[in-house]
């Protein structure tokens, strides 16, 4: 267990022990003392709490292994660890392009004003479909996905400006970058997941 | 007194609430996984959150019920 949460484990209890003194003694609060126990035990700790443990919540909800807990995921995760450095997730998380321990919320979240609101929300949904819904299967995207994503670490970096297969073409580089030829689906770096393939596949055992 | 007797009681049902809400969000905190947010989210935050309210509600009456200067 993390630092920050081992806190605020200890805070929660700390407020309970506090809360439970003035249920027990509620006449407490007839002095002045009482008045500011109750308001600080009463009102601002549990704030407080709350705050902490959303925010804690909220965190962990980006990591890989939070996204990879709903069993419709499960193909997806494994698609991670495809021995093939053609498929573009399995290349990316690998090779530490994107932060192993969040490499589903890095490629997954919109890059525009309110996106990581926006997966969060999509997140509510997901989390609604795996216990109440029936998700797709296979599961798609909610809208083709967008070069912003991409462009959001690539844009700048030389081997993406500067690369001979992007620059072959002087019109392919402005058309990606205004999204106006997609770089998933336009034939170059279309092996993605590919989670119904993984039966023809050899898979990378991990670092250790 | 029996004014008193209704405070306290109020603060007494906002404690409760409080440390549930609490209880709630130590439990999820404990635990990983998509199920413990929507319980951290939705009845942690809701039980706390009534907590507070009630224990506001019971300022809000107890100073209704004392007469002004």
């Amino acid at each position: 267990m993390h630092f920050p949460n081992i806190l605020l484990l200890s805070l929660i209890a700390f407020s309970a022990v506090l809360i439970g003194v003035l249920v027990a003694r509620p006449a407490l609060t007839m002095t002045r003392g009482g008045k500011i126990l109750a308001f600080m035990v009463l009102f601002l700790l549990p704030l407080l709490c709350m705050a902490m443990g959303f925010t804690s919540e909220f965190q962990r909800a980006t990591s890989t292994s939070f996204c990879l807990s709903c069993h419709t995921m499960e193909s997806h995760g494994r698609s991670l660890y495809v021995d093939d450095p053609t498929y573009l997730a399995a290349a990316h998380f690998q090779n530490h392009r994107v932060p192993a321990d969040e490499a589903c919320y890095t490629c997954h979240t919109n890059y525009a004003m309110f996106g990581g609101f926006k997966a969060k929300l999509n997140g509510l949904h997901h989390v609604y479909m795996q216990y109440l819904g029936k998700p797709h299967n296979p599961i798609r995207l909610y809208e083709p996905y967008n070069n912003r994503e991409c462009l959001h670490c690539h844009q700048g970096a030389r081997s993406f400006e500067e690369g001979a297969v992007h620059t072959a073409d002087p019109d392919l580089l402005p058309a990606v970058k205004a999204n106006k030829l997609s770089c998933l689906s336009s034939g170059c770096h279309d092996v993605v997941h590919n989670a119904d393939q993984l039966s023809k596949v050899k898979f990378w055992k991990g670092a250790n | 007194m029996a004014k008193t007797l209704r405070l306290e009681k109020r603060l007494r049902l906002a404690g409760i609430l409080v440390i549930l809400g609490l209880l709630v969000e130590g439990v999820c905190l404990l635990r990983a996984g998509p199920l413990a947010f929507i319980f951290l989210v939705t009845v942690g935050g809701f039980l706390c959150a009534a907590g507070v309210v009630v224990y506001l509600y019971s300022l809000v009456s107890a100073g209704e019920a004392t007469p002004g200067p």
